[in-house]
């Protein structure tokens, strides 16, 4: 299984995207999502997220999160981006694609890794108001 | 035995501080060491039941001893995505 995990101050750069070794893994499904700032929170407009994460231990959980869904499902490949620091409203924080034969596993994979990640991955996100 | 005990997110602003060096007898458990942070940091306390605790970079147990210059880490709930 390809796995590959960023975690960047940078804006996302979505990547091209299925990769050659997608391909070759015999991937029949590839779902991609996009998680992207909301410009309100409870109803109140706001200028956006500062994300801050305990790095070392955050790398370390994803790295499990995704040998745990390569366990649960025939995944070929993971690839995640996790945006930290400040990101404005309207723009992407979080990128994930998951590969596999088939499109059942795939999206109840994506869906397991970011419903796992919002339980066990150190992130903190704080809103900023306009 | 030392150990260093890193406070996270808006726990460093209850705690007033993001890192503390902490002596403790061999083989003090988590829950025991959790106790002490406790009794010096109470405001931490009322979110004790939310509290989520780490050794190194993973999660743990109250009943997990520690060791000689182990990192210890408090932090509220996550919020990634």
């Amino acid at each position: 299984m390809l796995t590959e995990l960023i975690l960047t101050p940078d804006p996302i750069v979505i990547p091209a995207s299925p990769a050659e070794a997608l391909d070759r893994a015999g991937s029949g499904a590839i779902i991609t999502f996009l998680g992207v700032v909301r410009g309100q929170e409870n109803g109140e407009p706001i200028s956006g997220l500062e994300y801050t994460a305990f790095e070392a231990m955050a790398r370390h959980q994803f790295e499990l999160l995704f040998h745990s869904a390569g366990e649960r499902w025939p995944i070929t490949a993971i690839r995640l981006i996790h945006r930290l620091g400040w990101v404005p409203a309207g723009e992407p924080s979080l990128w994930v694609e998951v590969a596999s034969p088939h499109r059942g596993e795939a999206f109840a994979a994506c869906q397991w890794v970011i419903d796992e990640m919002k339980r066990v991955v150190p992130i903190w996100k704080k809103v900023r108001t306009a | 035995m030392q150990i260093n005990v890193h406070f996270w997110s808006y726990f460093a602003d209850i705690a007033g501080t993001r890192d503390l060096a902490l002596q403790l007898p061999e083989a003090t458990t988590v829950g025991e060491a959790m106790a002490l942070i406790y009794q010096r940091f109470p405001t931490l306390e009322t979110a004790r039941k939310s509290t989520l605790i780490a050794v190194g970079v993973d999660y743990a147990s109250a009943d997990q001893a520690l060791k000689d210059g182990e990192e210890l880490s408090l932090f509220p709930p996550v919020q990634g995505g």
